[in-house]
C-alpha cells in the first residue's frame, strides 16, 4: 500500500511541478473564470438579486473552467509519448489515476480560491460565517468532478475529437454533483446553518466515493490500446 | 522492490501465436518467438511491417488480439506484474517531460519503479550517458541526441533484464550514435536480453545474435547471426522483402 501511494504521489508531484513551472492551466482556468464573472455581472438584470443565484453561477463557472484545464491534463503525457513510459512501468494503473486526480484536484482548488473571492467582490457575497461549510462543499464537489474529469480526459486524449469530446462526455454526468453543490452553496450563502446542508454533503461524499472507485477501476481499461 | 526470481529454464522473452488486428487490418500475424537469456535479436523490416507494434506487444504496451507473451516465464499483462520490473523500453519517442530537468525526469521514473538510493541512481545514470553536467537543465533545451541519451538513461535506470529498443538511432548524429552503440555493447554482458528494431542494416546486424525480417506483419526469416553473410546482407534483405510484399 505504501508503494502504491508513493507511486500515486510521484505522478501527482510531477504534474504539480510541471504546472508550477508553466502555470499554463491555472492561468487559463482562472482567467476564464474571472471573465465569466465579469460577463455575468453585465448580463444579469439589475432587478435580479444576484445572491439568489450565486450558487448556480459559481458552479457553472467552476465546471466550465475546470473542464478547460482538464483537457490539458493528459495532453502533457502525449508530448514525447510519456504516457507509454508510465504505463510500461510497474506503477499500477490505479496509482497513476489517483496521482493525476490529486494533481487536478489541487490545481482546480487553487483556481476556486481565486473564483470565490472574485464573485464575492462582483456580486456582494458574504462568506463570513459560512466559510467552513463552503470549504467542505467546494472540496467534496471538486473531488467528484475531478474523478470523472480525469477519467474522461484520459479517454478523450486518445480520440481525434480530443478536447471537443471532453465536455460532451463529462458535463451530463456531472449534473447530480452540480445540483447538490449549487444548492448547498446557495443555502450557506443565504446564512443557513451547516446542519441544513448535511444531506447535500452526504450525497456529495457518496458521489465522490463511487466516482473514485469506479474511475480508478475503469482507468486501466481506458488506457488499453 | 525487486522482481521475483527468474523462472528456471524459461526463455527471456517468449511469444506464442501473437497477432494484432486494427479492425480488418493486420499489424502482426502469427509470431512465435523464444529468445534465450543474454541474446540480442534484431528485427528488420520495411515501414509498416508491424515491427513497432510487435515490440510494444512484447513489452506490454499494446494488448495482442490473439496469442500470449511471457517475460522470464511471467505472462505479460497477467495479474502478477513483476515482469514490468524486468523490462526497459527505448523508443524514438523519449517518454520524457520537456518541462522537467534531466534529473527530475529520471527521479520521476525512479519513484515509479520504487528504486532505493534515487539520488545516487539518477546521478549514475546521467554520468553513464554524459549528461551529469546538464542535470539541472530542462529537457526542452536539449538537442535530439541529448534527449535520446537521457531516454537511454531512463530505460536502464532500474537495470532491466530485458531491453526493447525501437529505432534507437533515429535522428542521432554520429557522435550520439557512437555513444549509444557503446552503451548497447556494454548491455551484451550475457545476462541481459535485447530486442532491437531498426532500419539500419549494418548496425543492426553487427550487434545481433539472431536476425529476423518482418514484412506485412509476418516474419519471413529468423536465423542465427552466424548463418548470415554480412557482405551480402543488404542484397539478401532487399530480395526477401521484395519477395514477401
Amino acid at each position: 500500500m505504501a508503494g502504491y501511494l508513493a507511486q500515486a504521489w510521484a505522478v501527482a508531484r510531477k504534474d504539480l511541478l510541471l504546472e508550477a513551472r508553466s502555470r499554463e492551466r491555472f492561468v487559463s482556468m482562472a482567467t476564464f473564470a474571472v471573465l465569466v464573472a465579469v460577463v455575468f455581472s453585465f448580463a444579469l438584470d439589475p432587478t435580479v438579486r444576484s445572491r439568489d443565484i450565486a450558487g448556480a453561477m459559481l458552479w457553472v463557472t467552476v465546471l466550465f473552467a475546470g473542464t478547460l484545464g482538464l483537457g490539458r491534463s493528459f495532453a502533457l503525457e502525449r508530448e514525447a509519448d510519456a504516457l507509454t513510459g508510465v504505463l510500461v512501468s510497474p506503477a499500477p494503473r490505479g496509482a497513476v489515476f489517483l496521482g493525476k486526480w490529486l494533481a487536478n484536484l489541487l490545481i482546480v482548488l487553487a483556481v476556486e480560491a481565486v473564483v470565490f473571492p472574485v464573485y464575492a467582490l462582483f456580486f456582494g457575497l458574504r462568506f463570513a460565517g459560512a466559510l467552513g461549510g463552503l470549504v467542505l462543499v467546494v472540496f467534496l464537489a471538486t473531488a467528484g468532478f475531478m474523478a470523472l474529469g480525469t477519467l474522461f480526459s484520459a479517454i478523450a486524449v486518445h480520440t481525434r475529437l480530443g478536447e471537443t469530446l471532453l465536455p460532451i462526455l463529462l458535463l451530463p454526468l456531472l449534473i447530480p454533483v452540480v445540483i447538490f453543490a449549487a444548492s448547498a452553496t446557495q443555502r450557506l450563502l443565504a446564512g443557513r446553518p451547516l446542519a441544513e446542508v448535511g444531506g447535500n454533503l452526504r450525497m456529495l461524499l457518496a458521489f465522490d466515493l463511487v466516482f473514485l472507485f469506479v474511475c480508478t477501476a475503469a482507468f486501466g481499461s481506458a488506457m488499453e490500446e | 522492490m525487486s522482481a521475483a526470481p527468474w523462472v528456471a529454464e524459461a526463455p527471456a522473452v517468449e511469444a506464442r501465436g501473437v497477432e494484432k488486428w486494427y479492425g480488418p487490418l493486420p499489424a502482426v500475424r502469427g509470431i512465435d518467438l523464444a529468445l534465450a537469456r543474454g541474446e540480442l535479436l534484431t528485427i528488420f523490416g520495411p515501414n509498416g511491417a508491424g515491427k513497432t507494434t510487435l515490440l510494444r506487444i512484447l513489452c506490454g504496451a499494446v494488448r495482442p488480439t490473439r496469442g500470449t507473451v511471457f517475460v522470464a516465464g511471467e505472462q505479460v499483462g497477467g495479474e502478477e506484474e513483476g515482469w514490468r520490473r524486468r523490462i526497459g523500453l527505448l523508443s524514438h519517442q523519449t517518454f520524457l517531460y520537456p518541462g522537467l530537468t534531466a534529473a527530475e525526469n529520471l527521479d520521476f521514473y525512479a519513484r515509479l519503479y520504487g528504486l532505493p538510493d534515487r539520488k545516487g541512481r539518477v546521478e549514475e545514470g546521467l554520468r553513464q550517458v554524459g549528461l551529469l553536467e546538464r542535470r539541472g537543465d530542462r529537457v526542452r533545451t536539449f538537442s535530439r541526441g541529448m534527449q535520446q541519451r537521457l531516454a537511454l538513461a531512463r530505460t536502464l535506470l532500474h537495470e532491466p533484464e530485458v531491453v526493447f529498443l525501437d529505432e534507437p538511432y533515429t535522428g542521432l548524429d554520429p557522435h550520439a550514435s557512437a555513444m549509444l552503440r557503446a552503451v548497447l555493447d556494454r548491455l551484451k554482458d550475457g545476462r541481459r536480453t535485447v530486442v532491437l528494431v531498426t532500419h539500419n542494416l549494418s548496425q543492426g546486424l553487427e550487434q545481433a545474435d539472431r536476425v529476423a525480417v518482418q514484412v506485412g506483419g509476418r516474419w519471413v526469416s529468423d536465423e542465427r547471426r552466424g548463418e548470415i553473410d554480412a557482405a551480402r546482407w543488404e542484397q539478401v534483405y532487399t530480395e526477401r522483402v521484395a519477395a514477401a510484399v
